[in-house]
């Protein structure tokens, strides 16, 4: 993907947000990466590590990654439930998100369809 | 200790931190323009859809297919995103329906932005006319087009028999961000390694509800299907 744009794009927002508060540097940057958006994090943080050297208030600012478990719905119990998702380093291989195989808890189907998962959002940010 | 004396005293925390909870979306301006473009569309009279696979999978043919089928029947456009050239947006004129072409010069999707510079070309070729279908072939790339809304109604994401049918388990964020697959070159079928159902149920395992269809536009095979969906699109 472009990963090393899309954190270009977020230090935008934050620096904006930055200039709103009349703060100075930031501290820590919270993003939350669905686990369907196909962003990969470690591409994502690679990205903010060698743009933040550019920008001096963020020399010092750590990003924190939130990577939550994906939520689907039972087509045939419609039930809604969250799986655990197999994210590692070898996130880059695209087979260990498939290799999960999710099975309903209830019902033991199959078919389970993704609620949601493709965001992308910036959480929050801690400046000073 | 205190840093500029040395004495013992913890320094007197001047606490100016500010913590934000922002809750924004990261391509917060892409989707702000995504829904206008929807809006915009709408007002134009159309259903939109956005036509996303690997270079050469066959969304220019289908469209030609499809342009052929429907002509005289409803209004069509097309906005066609390439790295360059304007080849694409020719062969779509040749069949007598505005095209506009849009070069990203090298970028590897179409955003939201580009699209409305290219819908208000279109309504400016048609001279007010309304349209009913209006079509956006994306730049070849099975990856980057998946993170950008561009305003469509449906996502239709294009598998070619070449291709192999593992291309889902590959590009699964893009294949579940489609409302219709379509399986294009089935006239190939029988020279390639491509098992039909292996890719169907690939598809299911990401999407259960998903649709697939297979076809091959160039020997209008499967074509009915097509153009069934896309009636059933439009406002009765
Ligand atoms: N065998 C076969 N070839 C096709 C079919 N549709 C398209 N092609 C060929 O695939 C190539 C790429 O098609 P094109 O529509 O330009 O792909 P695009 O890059 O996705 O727009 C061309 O050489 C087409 O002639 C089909 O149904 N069957
Ligand atoms: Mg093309
Ligand atoms: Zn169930």
């Amino acid at each position: 993907m472009h990963e090393m744009s899309l954190a270009h794009g977020m230090m935008q927002q934050v620096l904006a947000l930055l200039r709103e508060h009349g703060a100075e540097r930031v501290t820590d940057v919270t993003v939350l990466l669905g686990p369907f958006s196909g962003v990969v994090a470690e591409s994502f943080a690679f990205g903010f590590e060698v743009l933040k050297k550019s920008e001096t208030c963020f020399q010092d600012a750590t990003l924190h990654l939130e990577l939550p478990d994906p939520h689907y719905r039972c087509l045939e119990c419609g039930v809604e439930t969250s799986l655990p998702l197999t994210r590692s380093a070898t996130f880059l291989d695209p087979d260990c998100e498939t290799s999960t195989s999710s099975r309903c808890p209830v019902c033991a189907s199959t078919r389970l369809s993704p609620l949601g998962g493709a965001e992308l959002i910036l959480q929050q940010v801690r400046m000073e | 200790m205190c840093d500029s004396c040395g004495c013992q005293q913890d320094p007197v925390p001047i606490n100016k931190e500010k913590v934000v909870d922002v809750h924004e979306q990261l391509l917060a301006a892409n989707n702000e323009q995504a829904s206008a473009n929807r809006r915009h569309i709408e007002k134009m009279g159309a259903v939109a859809l956005n036509l996303i696979s690997s270079p050469g999978s066959g969304k220019t043919s289908l469209l030609e297919q499809t342009i052929e089928r429907l002509k005289g029947r409803l209004s069509i456009g097309v906005i066609e995103g390439d790295l360059e050239t304007e080849r694409d947006a020719e062969r779509i004129r040749k069949k007598g329906v505005p095209a506009v072409q849009l070069t990203t010069g090298g970028g590897c999707h179409l955003d939201a932005p580009m699209v409305h510079g290219g819908l208000h070309v279109l309504e400016h070729m048609a001279k007010g006319k309304k349209f009913d279908l209006i079509f956006i072939e994306n730049v070849g790339n099975l990856v980057c087009p998946a993170a950008f809304d561009l305003g469509e109604h449906r996502r239709v994401v294009l598998l070619s028999v070449p291709e192999g049918s593992d291309k889902p388990e590959k590009y699964p964020a893009t294949f579940r961000s489609a409302d219709l697959v379509l399986v294009t070159k089935t006239d190939l079928l029988p020279y390639f390694d491509f098992n039909l159902e292996e890719a169907t149920s690939a598809v299911k395992l990401l999407k259960p509800d998903l649709p697939v269809l297979p076809l091959a536009a160039e020997k209008g095979e499967g074509m009915d299907a097509w153009i069934d969906y896309l009636l059933a699109l439009l406002p009765r």
